[in-house]
């Protein structure tokens, strides 16, 4: 508890949690990178489901997305980041916000497994007539993680300590 | 009013409906807003370069108008709840007025530019990202409207 006090209590976090505006801007921009990266990351699922996009080629979709979904996930966790340590006292305790970081995990757990055998290899999944259940796998996962994702993000706001 | 009535009573009644709904609402605009924001992506060139913009709209817009569906009726649930609260909440009505304008602007300009055979490529930037402006505005008069209450 006390090292959450003194973390939320660094000069510039409590000045951000105070301010009225500062504080919905950067969960506003949060929320906007689950849009705009969040459809990609959706978009390229669809396709590695091979539902939707075909004309698209693998390749071509995680190539053009790859900059910009770092780009997001910067700023995702940029911003997340603020938001949890200006609040470290209420987040620490928080069941959701725990389960939500060992998602976050998993995330990264995903990307490591499936980065060599899906992600850098979308040649090889562009040229199978149907695509490989490896990715399809990738997908549905990837689909699962980032749904469960957001929906801990929205109850993090549920928990009270009482 | 009875129908207002039951959803009011469900979503009062247990805290996780009204979550359900929340995450339907923010689910549902994470399709329906990256599903536009993709073509916008390809109308500025960033990316998907192999393919027109027209046919990444033919494939998105089913996406986005099943999506928008789920957050409009998500988002009914929701209001239909504390209805008197949204009523005297300052940045709803802004919110409607710009969500209204980015709705009409998606399915007129945007439409016709995204479909155009050889659009100038200036028009479809700035199409493309006015697109991605009034999307932002209406997700971030989401939160404020969430923020006010």
């Amino acid at each position: 508890m006390s090292i959450a006090h003194s973390i939320q209590s660094i000069g510039f976090l409590s000045n951000f949690s105070e301010s009225v505006l500062a504080y919905p801007i950067v969960m506003s921009t949060h929320l906007l990178c689950i849009a705009l990266f969040g459809g990609m990351i959706l978009i390229t699922n669809l396709r590695l489901l091979g539902l939707t996009y075909k004309s698209v080629t693998i390749t071509d979709m995680i190539r053009s997305f790859r900059p910009w979904k770092r780009v997001g996930g910067v700023i995702m966790i940029g911003t997340g980041l603020l938001l949890a340590t200006c609040e470290a006292e209420k987040y620490s305790p928080n069941p959701y916000f725990w389960t939500k970081m060992i998602i976050l995990g998993l995330i990264l757990v995903h990307g490591q497994i499936f980065r060599p055998i899906v992600y850098t290899k979308t040649e090889e999944l562009d040229q199978s007539p149907v695509v490989p259940t490896k990715a399809k796998i990738a997908a549905i996962l990837s689909l699962v993680l980032w749904t469960a994702m957001f929906t801990m993000g929205r109850l993090i706001a549920y928990w009270d300590t009482d | 009013m009875l129908l207002q009535n039951a959803i009011a009573d469900a979503l009062n009644s247990a805290d996780w409906a009204f979550a359900l709904a929340e995450c339907v609402h923010i689910g549902g605009f994470a399709v329906g807003v990256g599903s536009i924001a993709v073509v916008d992506f390809r109308m500025l060139n960033f990316g998907l370069r192999h393919e027109t913009a027209a046919r990444i709209l033919r494939y998105s817009e089913p996406w986005t108008i099943v999506a928008l569906i789920l957050v409009f009726f998500s988002g009914l649930a929701l209001f239909l709840s504390q209805t008197d609260i949204y009523l005297v909440n300052l940045v709803f009505p802004i919110k409607m007025y710009v969500l209204a304008a980015a709705l009409i602007y998606n399915f007129t300009v945007h439409r016709k530019v995204a479909t155009m055979e050889n659009p100038s490529p200036t028009l479809s930037k700035w199409v493309a990202g006015i697109s991605l402006l009034l999307w932002a505005a209406v997700v971030f008069g989401g939160l404020f409207t969430g923020f006010l209450i």
